[in-house]
């Protein structure tokens, strides 16, 4: 090839690098209580596309899920997850769920699978997001499903862990003690968050490498 | 199992190919429906195989034996160590044991790191037996049948994960005789070369906001050391999935990323260190069991101090606290008793010089006594931790007022005290009511502090006991200094002025200070309990009153009516008791230093709280303070309060925390020692990219703000 063919190439190569690199979220430190949360864009189960810049203004939950996991379906079985969806979407928070399995493993779901789950089982998110390239997942550092976050409307996160304090797979959850809508209470009258970080329990996040 | 195309059959006839076709086709179809399930939904059973085993063939009496809990994993199938990590469950056991049978701690192997994408979880593949040591009870029938049964529940996982249960058991025969070892003796003789060993390195840590450094006193083995890694028992301590940094210069050190789940910073270390060493050639894989001491935070220049400083210090301290208010009408009393005794031999004020002295260090013993005690029984608690206990302060409260009583000529009881003003040499006290005078003072001189003594006393505490005990002796010794060179130097007592009847008029003038420090104690009870318990209290002053008259009254009267009189106090003694252990019950959660005396914008004192403030850099004041702790009040009013200070901290955005511990909080008491400290006040101003600097414990406002300016 000739010479302006070769340097074409490699510009469009770089180019292109360039944007794969930039494209994705913006991953710096880990997420930490009181720090900016990491931004993200993503495309949601209708093709839209949602990034967490755009919510300044409003208290954001991300909720990790995986509709095969056990621990998941704790709570939607119980409609826990969904009062609590429909709770707090219901005075102006944006209930994000994330799903990040890749395809071809438990939990990964297209935009109409996903829009079935949420209209089966009856949830009320504002949106679910599609991560089967898990850029949102690494950004966060999520571990498990349910991994929740709160964030707030500055854009700092407020609350990062486990849904509540029964780690385990059985039991009713609305007995226990819910870390998140604690959190969004706190936040929304002005408190400190009590317990701002705990450690997610839930069926691993499906990570490819 | 994928379901293969299904291959083209050329025959030669149509009709025989096409129901060959059809067999295969069918044949396929059978096979795929019976794989697909099993595939869909793998049993945890099926991934797992649970079984107990034991060392012995059978048991004896009293004889304690190992049993196991043999894990085995399928393929690339693994469940989880007691730590976890990122994510996961341990796995649990639960036994069902005859009666008298007893099970020890489960011990675990050492795990294997498990890395998936970012996250890092700590486990099993292949196999995992997890030994236990159960102890028969002292009498066990041979011939006899023993069930043993657990309940174990795990989390299975490969890329999904599925939660199993298994319930197994083993039957054992009981034997009167030696126990037979069973078939699994070499599968238990490889299971215990897999748990952790005894570490042969002593271990420290050190925490900064960002890191923990261990460092393993590993003399010359270090070398050898080809890679380290550290499993803490604690789940949110560490950054699992973070490379571990190794450092075998002079000492071995393992560099940890802290978790972004701060917890708060422990006081000690657990886990199990996995070491690769080249021995001879070849690499050896151990597994120790380590537990790092806190060797104090990184970068503090105010570590502790030696022995003979913490001595001098102490002695110095105890003199000091004569003048705090609590102490002076004691000693006050004490001198004005020494002029009393013009008349005595020199010899014999001696003598009732050391007599005070020995009532006070014999206190100071009994009380690092009874600290060290607690201490030892795992309490977190340091010097006034008897001051976050309620009843004793409303004990302290009652004795106070019932000696202010005393001044105040309401009663007088038979101690040296009372006989003040009363100047013939038949009523002159015996040396036992100086000793008790001493045990007096040291009571009183409890709830205050004096400059110097936080330093010593928190050398103390970090020491063992014998060294405690001769530093509070120290602080024993100042504080009866003053009078026992009164006693001893008899030149010095020609100063002392002639006594007389204005000797009377002091002492009752000398009450009001010790009214003044009930009062100021019934107010700290005030913090510690609800109202049931603050009039628990003052009903028993109410009570005390009425008892001192009481008393007062029967020794003016003898006969039968005395001795009803007598009688009256003795219950009101016995009701003021009562009163002081009930206002225990009605303790509040935590004690609420009241608002105005603080500055606008304090938080309360998290160690979490000051990991998140420290990781964003912002420079940190930490006031740790208590209700019953004088010099940090009068700190706070005259140096932490004004508004210049106020403003200083506003322009140099220094968040500001505070920490009560006017009732018991180990986090703050954890914070102290890291400081070498044992009691309140602490002030402590972390700065950007420099080391924490503790601010002394007597502060004024132009101090204050000049550390500010100068960050």
């Amino acid at each position: 090839m000739n010479r302006r063919g070769f340097a074409s190439i490699s510009l469009a190569t770089a180019a292109g690098l360039l944007l794969l690199a930039g494209g994705g979220s913006s991953v710096n430190a880990d997420p930490r209580v009181g720090q900016p949360a990491p931004n993200f864009t993503a495309t949601d189960s209708n093709g839209k596309k949602v990034s967490l810049g755009d919510q300044r203004g409003k208290t954001v939950v991300l909720e990790w899920t995986n509709d095969g996991c056990p621990y998941v379906r704790k709570h939607y079985n119980a409609k826990a997850m969904q009062a609590l969806q429909k709770k707090w979407t219901a005075q102006g928070v944006v209930w994000l769920s994330v799903i990040s399995s890749p395809p071809g493993e438990q939990g990964y779901a297209d935009g109409k699978l996903a829009n079935r789950l949420t209209e089966e089982r009856g949830a009320s998110p504002t949106a679910v997001l599609l991560d089967p390239g898990q850029q949102v997942a690494r950004a966060y550092r999520a571990t498990a499903t349910p991994h929740m976050f709160v964030i707030t409307a500055k854009g700092s996160v407020a609350y990062m862990g486990a849904i509540d304090d029964n780690p385990s797979y059985s039991g009713d959850p609305r007995k226990a003690k819910n870390f998140v809508d604690r959190a969004l209470t706190e936040v929304k009258t002005g408190k400190p968050v009590s317990n701002p970080s705990t450690r997610a329990y839930g069926c691993a996040v499906k990570y490819t490498s | 199992m994928a379901v293969h195309a299904i291959p083209r059959i050329s025959t030669d006839s149509g009709r025989t190919a096409g129901r060959r076709h059809l067999l295969s086709v069918a044949t396929a179809a059978v096979l795929a429906a019976l794989a697909l399930p099993a595939l869909a939904n793998p049993q945890a059973s099926d991934l797992v195989k649970t079984e107990l085993i034991a060392e012995l063939g059978a048991v004896r009496a009293a004889e304690p034996f190992w049993v196991g809990i043999r894990l085995t994993m399928k393929e690339h199938w693994h469940t989880y160590w007691r730590n976890p990590g990122d994510s996961g469950e341990a796995t649990q056991v639960r036994w069902t044991l005859p009666p008298g049978f007893s099970a020890g701690e489960l011990q675990w192997p050492a795990p294997s790191l498990i890395r998936v994408g970012p996250t890092a979880s700590f486990g099993y593949e292949g196999e995992a037996i997890l030994v236990t040591r159960i102890t028969p009870p002292q009498r066990l029938e041979p011939g006899q049948d023993v069930q043993l049964s657990a309940d174990v529940a795990y989390l299975v996982c490969e890329k999904i994960c599925i939660p199993g249960e298994a319930k197994v058991s083993l039957p054992l025969a009981a034997v009167g005789s030696e126990t037979p070892s069973g078939p699994h003796a070499e599968v238990f003789a490889q299971a215990r070369r897999k748990l952790p060993q005894p570490s042969p390195w002593p271990a420290r840590f050190a925490a900064d906001a960002k890191t923990i450094t261990l460092t393993f006193d590993t003399k010359d083995q270090g070398a050898s050391i080809r890679a380290a890694t550290l499993f803490p028992h604690d789940n949110l301590l560490i950054d699992n999935a973070a490379p571990q940094g190794l450092e075998t210069a002079d000492s071995t050190r393992l560099i940890l990323a802290r978790s972004a789940l701060a917890a708060a910073t422990p006081s000690a270390i657990d886990g199990v260190l996995v070491v690769e060493e080249d021995l001879g050639g070849r690499t050896v894989t151990h597994a120790f069991a380590v537990s790092a001491g806190d060797a104090g935070a990184a970068g503090v220049t105010q570590g502790g101090i030696g022995l003979l400083p913490a001595i001098l210090l102490a002695m110095l301290a105890g003199i000091i606290l004569n003048l705090m208010p609590c102490v002076f009408p004691v000693l006050s009393i004490k001198v004005l008793h020494l002029t009393q005794q013009a008349g005595e031999t020199a010899a014999r004020v001696r003598l009732h010089g050391l007599a005070y002295t020995a009532g006070i260090l014999a206190s100071f013993a009994a009380l690092a006594g009874v600290l060290h005690a607690v201490r030892a029984a795992g309490a977190e608690v340091g010097w006034g931790f008897q001051m976050q206990s309620p009843a004793v302060v409303a004990a302290l409260a009652f004795v106070i007022f019932a000696m202010g009583l005393s001044l105040s000529g309401i009663f007088t009881i038979g101690t040296a005290l009372a006989r003040v003003g009363n100047t013939t040499l038949a009523h002159a006290p015996g040396l036992t009511g100086s000793f008790f005078t001493g045990v007096l003072a040291t009571i009183v001189a409890t709830p205050c502090t004096a400059p110097f003594m936080g330093a010593a006393i928190g050398f103390a505490l970090t020491q063992s006991f014998p060294t405690a005990l001769t530093v509070f002796l120290a602080l024993g010794f100042g504080l009866a200094f003053p009078l026992l060179v009164l006693s001893v130097v008899p030149r010095w007592r020609h100063w002392l002025p002639r006594p007389g009847p204005w000797m009377d008029t002091l002492k009752q003038l000398l009450a009001f200070p010790l009214y003044a420090t009930a009062a100021w104690l019934i107010w700290v009870l005030s913090q510690q309990v609800g109202s049931t318990g603050l009039l628990a209290a003052l009903s028993g002053l109410v009570l005390i009153g009425f008892g001192a008259w009481t008393f007062n009254m029967a020794r003016e009267r003898h006969g039968t009516f005395g001795r009803v009189l007598q009688g009256v106090a003795a219950v009101c003694l016995i009701g003021v008791a009562a009163l002081a252990a009930t206002v225990e019950t009605d303790r509040t959660g935590s004690g609420a230093i009241t608002a105005a005396t603080s500055a606008a914008e304090a938080e309360p004192f998290t160690q979490h709280k000051l990991d998140a403030l420290l990781a964003s850099d912002r420079p940190v004041f930490v006031n740790l303070t208590a209700a019953w702790c004088i010099t940090c009040l009068v700190n706070e009013r005259t140096a932490l309060s004004t508004d210049a200070v106020r403003e200083a901290f506003a322009q140099s955005r220094v968040a500001y925390l505070k920490g009560d511990w006017t009732n018991r909080n180990p986090e703050i008491t954890r914070m102290l020692e890291r400081f070498g400290r044992s009691g309140v006040p602490l002030y402590v101003l972390y700065r950007r990219g420099k080391d924490p600097i503790v601010l002394p414990q007597i502060l004024t406002e132009s101090l204050v703000i000049d550390h500010i300016t100068r960050l």
